[in-house]
């Protein structure tokens, strides 16, 4: 494992890593467009962005321009620190596992 | 890609090819012209895979630089293609050489283009898979 890599604890429940590996392609995604691609409730999806907003990992933007009410969520620098070192700590526990094989 | 892009380059290819053979040549340059200004403007913006919609906005480095690159070649191959095709059709006694040789070019940018993009797409999840 290198340096970076570190296992998160935050992130890696199914349903937080598929939020953030697919805002980690983004520079920001609309709150409906996220619940679509995961197929989650509003109220999970709400539920999920508001502990990864609390932990620093995401910022929650409401675009004041669109004439919609929307909500934008985007990977903050240190979510996006996190995300990189849970997954080089999961590509490092999956090189161990093929090593030992 | 949207499919507009595909179907407006094919139409435009058509009616740059129907101008070669029809109108004033000072008319197919300046058509030309203009079609390669829109042309780099929009796929400009398209071809970085950040066009901006209403749900998301795509990182730039999620796409790469390949997509610009390869789509540039193959318009530039589309170009050869059409000039060696005309030339073959004018040999051959077409009263249309340019437009016959266009409508060709342009149904292989309707079936080629996205099927370049799906490449290209499964190229970079490849890419972004091994790290």
């Amino acid at each position: 494992m290198t340096d970076s890599a570190r296992f998160d604890d935050l992130i890696h429940p199914a349903t937080r890593l598929s939020i953030v590996a697919l805002l980690a392609a983004a520079d920001w995604a609309d709150f409906a467009f996220v619940r679509d691609q995961l197929g989650l409730s509003d109220s999970a999806l709400s539920k999920q962005l508001a502990t990864l907003e609390e932990a620093g990992y995401i910022a929650i933007e409401r675009p004041l321009s669109e004439r919609r009410r929307r909500v934008h969520a985007r990977l903050t620098p240190l979510g996006r620190a996190r995300f990189a070192g849970h997954v080089a700590a999961l590509r490092g526990i999956i090189a161990s596992s093929t090593s030992e094989a | 890609m949207p499919w507009w892009y595909w179907w407006g380059l094919a139409t435009c290819w058509i009616g740059l090819g129907v101008s070669s053979d029809v109108a004033d040549p000072w008319v197919t340059v300046a058509a030309t012209v203009t079609f390669g200004a829109v042309h780099s403007a929009v796929s400009q913006r398209l071809l970085a895979g950040r066009q901006r919609t209403s749900d998301v906005k795509v990182r730039a480095d999620v796409m790469g630089g390949r997509a610009p690159a390869l789509v540039f070649g193959c318009l530039v191959g589309l170009v050869a293609v059409t000039i060696a095709a005309a030339f073959a059709a004018s040999a051959d006694g077409a009263r249309h050489p340019a437009t016959l040789a266009s409508v060709l070019v342009a149904a292989s940018i309707l079936l080629g283009g996205p099927r370049l993009m799906a490449a290209i797409r499964t190229d970079a999840i490849r890419r972004a898979q091994a790290g």
